[in-house]
């Protein structure tokens, strides 16, 4: 199976392309980063041998993605399962971030991973199953102060994914919205876990674990993942619990969280 | 003049050994991974020692295309001189897996990986010289064992386990340095416990505190800076392998497992994709 991944050189596109190359599979690695693309390819060849194709492109680009899928098109491998990676979040409060920042994050987390998914599904082989994997977030089970619009972005990718799998049902297509807490991706990621102290560690998982589990889940056909027992727990109380009340404690979380952590950002 | 490479000089071990070095007049090539540390620490060697040859090359020893680039600009500093010491001290801890650019886990990337392609590229220089090369190990060797079958943890990670084996990886380059005979000797310096900064870095929760409270134990970074300046300096060069406080010291049997340094020296050719000449280096 050739597995699509956008996103590929970020900290969870790297692990989980790692782990699909651990199983064997070839992949089709994307991502606006043409030197990441070369470092990645370089290695999962040399540490599992598997078939890796790369393309250059930035996804949030109509003409890009349509000549990647033309490639694709071509190619007598068609992927079998589409990894929805790329994706974005700039800190700091509605207000005070510039409007063109905003709306950065519902062009890539929410147009552009649509296109890539139609398009995907447009050129798929139908003759064979066909799996999709997009990254929500735990973010998305609650209204989210100072992230409201990084929040709302996920919570659409995680209401869209279990729609589109009831859809698609019975065309063999399966759909799959993972939502991790946090996920020690980068070395400020781990900062930013850091900062958030108990909190952090507590609704962290492993990245080696969530990837190698987002793949079984995924192939097993599952709907929604939830890493980790804390953060299953959280989805569990958020969808009792009153959403004004949630976004008041959460505002007051992020405040303390990012007080502690943008400042050594800057 | 003599010149010696550390990578991880802007601080800690590397930044001690790299002031005990120039006292003893050799010039010293610096590797850092922020431009800005790396002109801190090369206004702190001059402002002790004015006359010193430093020189700094920043890059992020993780990723294996950085690795290249500063071997270029080390070899571009060294014109036609041969190298007399490598010291690859550059190392970190991670609580998490992550991986580097290459896809490879964190600690094995940087701690062992980096350090065996930065000896590759410079290893021409290095015999042209007779040179030695030093791995900054750690006691803990003595408690790992190689995982071959999930080298990387990537099944179930451990930050310690990950640390030790790659402490255990250093161990082994350099004996299978050692046994290939070449021109170049190899020793590992076991620092002993030093406070430094090593385990607060890029860690969170018990490793973070757990290691705050342990440094506080350790001895400060010059003490172990003198085993390096000693294997640096010393004529002819001294036999043993794994050094500690300038004295040869016993290490662990495993480290003798000839098989496991040939597996681990191949595997890491393999990951870096470069081949050491064959037989004799």
């Amino acid at each position: 199976m050739m597995v699509l991944i956008t996103g590929a050189c970020g900290g969870l596109g790297r692990a989980m392309a790692s782990e699909c190359a651990r199983r064997g599979f070839a992949l089709f690695l994307t991502d606006i980063c043409e030197l990441g693309l070369e470092s990645i390819q370089q290695g999962l060849t040399r540490q599992y041998g598997v078939m890796v194709y790369t393309h250059v492109c930035d996804i949030t680009n109509e003409q890009q993605v349509a000549a990647m899928f033309e490639r694709i098109s071509g190619m007598e491998q068609k992927p079998g399962m589409l990894l929805n990676i790329a994706g974005i979040d700039h800190e700091g409060g509605f207000a005070a971030l510039p409007e063109d920042r905003i709306i950065d994050i519902v062009r890539l987390n929410i147009e552009a991973t649509l296109r890539v998914t139609h398009a995907a599904l447009t050129v798929r082989d139908r003759a064979k199953r066909f799996i999709i994997v997009n990254v929500s977030s735990l973010a998305s089970l609650y209204p989210m102060p100072l992230k409201a619009t990084y929040a709302a972005s996920k919570r659409f990718l995680l209401d869209f994914s279990i729609a589109l799998g009831q859809e698609l049902k019975h065309e063999n297509v399966s759909v799959m919205a993972l939502c991790p807490g946090g996920l020690p991706t980068t070395d400020e990621a781990l900062q930013g876990i850091a900062a958030q102290g108990l909190w952090g560690s507590l609704t962290t998982n492993g990245l080696g674990l969530v990837a190698r589990r987002t793949i079984s889940r995924a192939l097993a056909g599952r709907r929604v993942y939830i890493p980790g027992l804390v953060n299953r727990m959280l989805s569990i109380l958020g969808a009792f619990a009153p959403p004004a009340l949630v976004a008041r404690l959460l505002h007051r979380r992020w405040q303390h969280a990012q007080s502690q952590w943008l400042p050594s950002l800057q | 003049m003599k010149t010696v490479v550390i990578t991880g000089a802007t601080s800690g071990i590397g930044f001690e050994a790299a002031c005990a070095i120039t006292a003893q007049g050799m010039r010293v090539i610096g590797v850092g991974r922020s431009a800005e540390r790396c002109e801190r620490a090369r206004e702190a060697l001059l402002s002790g020692m004015p006359e010193a040859n430093v020189d700094f090359v920043c890059g992020d020893l993780s990723s294996q295309r950085e690795v290249h680039a500063v071997a270029d600009a080390i070899l571009s500093l060294l014109g036609d001189e041969g190298l007399w010491v490598l010291i690859s001290n550059a190392g970190g801890v991670r609580s998490w897996y992550t991986t580097t650019a290459d896809g490879y886990e964190m600690q094995f990337a940087l701690n062992h990986l980096a350090g065996f392609l930065l000896a590759h590229r410079l290893w021409p220089r290095l015999k042209q010289a007779g040179g030695r090369i030093i791995l900054t190990g750690s006691n803990s060797h003595k408690m790992a064992r190689m995982h071959w079958k999930d080298i990387m943890f990537q099944r179930r990670y451990s930050c310690l386990m990950a640390y030790k084996q790659s402490k255990l990886c250093n161990m082994l380059f350099a004996a299978e340095l050692n046994r290939r005979q070449s021109a170049v000797k190899a020793y590992v310096v076991d620092p002993g416990l030093v406070n430094t900064d090593i385990g607060n870095k890029e860690t969170s929760g018990l490793v973070d505190v757990f290691w705050k409270l342990r440094k506080r134990g350790g001895v400060d970074p010059e003490v172990p800076a003198q085993t390096y300046a000693f294997l640096c300096s010393r004529q002819p060069a001294p036999e043993g392998l794994y050094y500690h406080n300038c004295r040869s010291v016993a290490y662990s049997k495993r480290v003798n497992d000839a098989a496991d340094a040939k597996r681990l020296f191949e595997l890491s050719e393999q990951l870096c994709g470069v081949k050491f000449g064959g037989g004799e280096l």
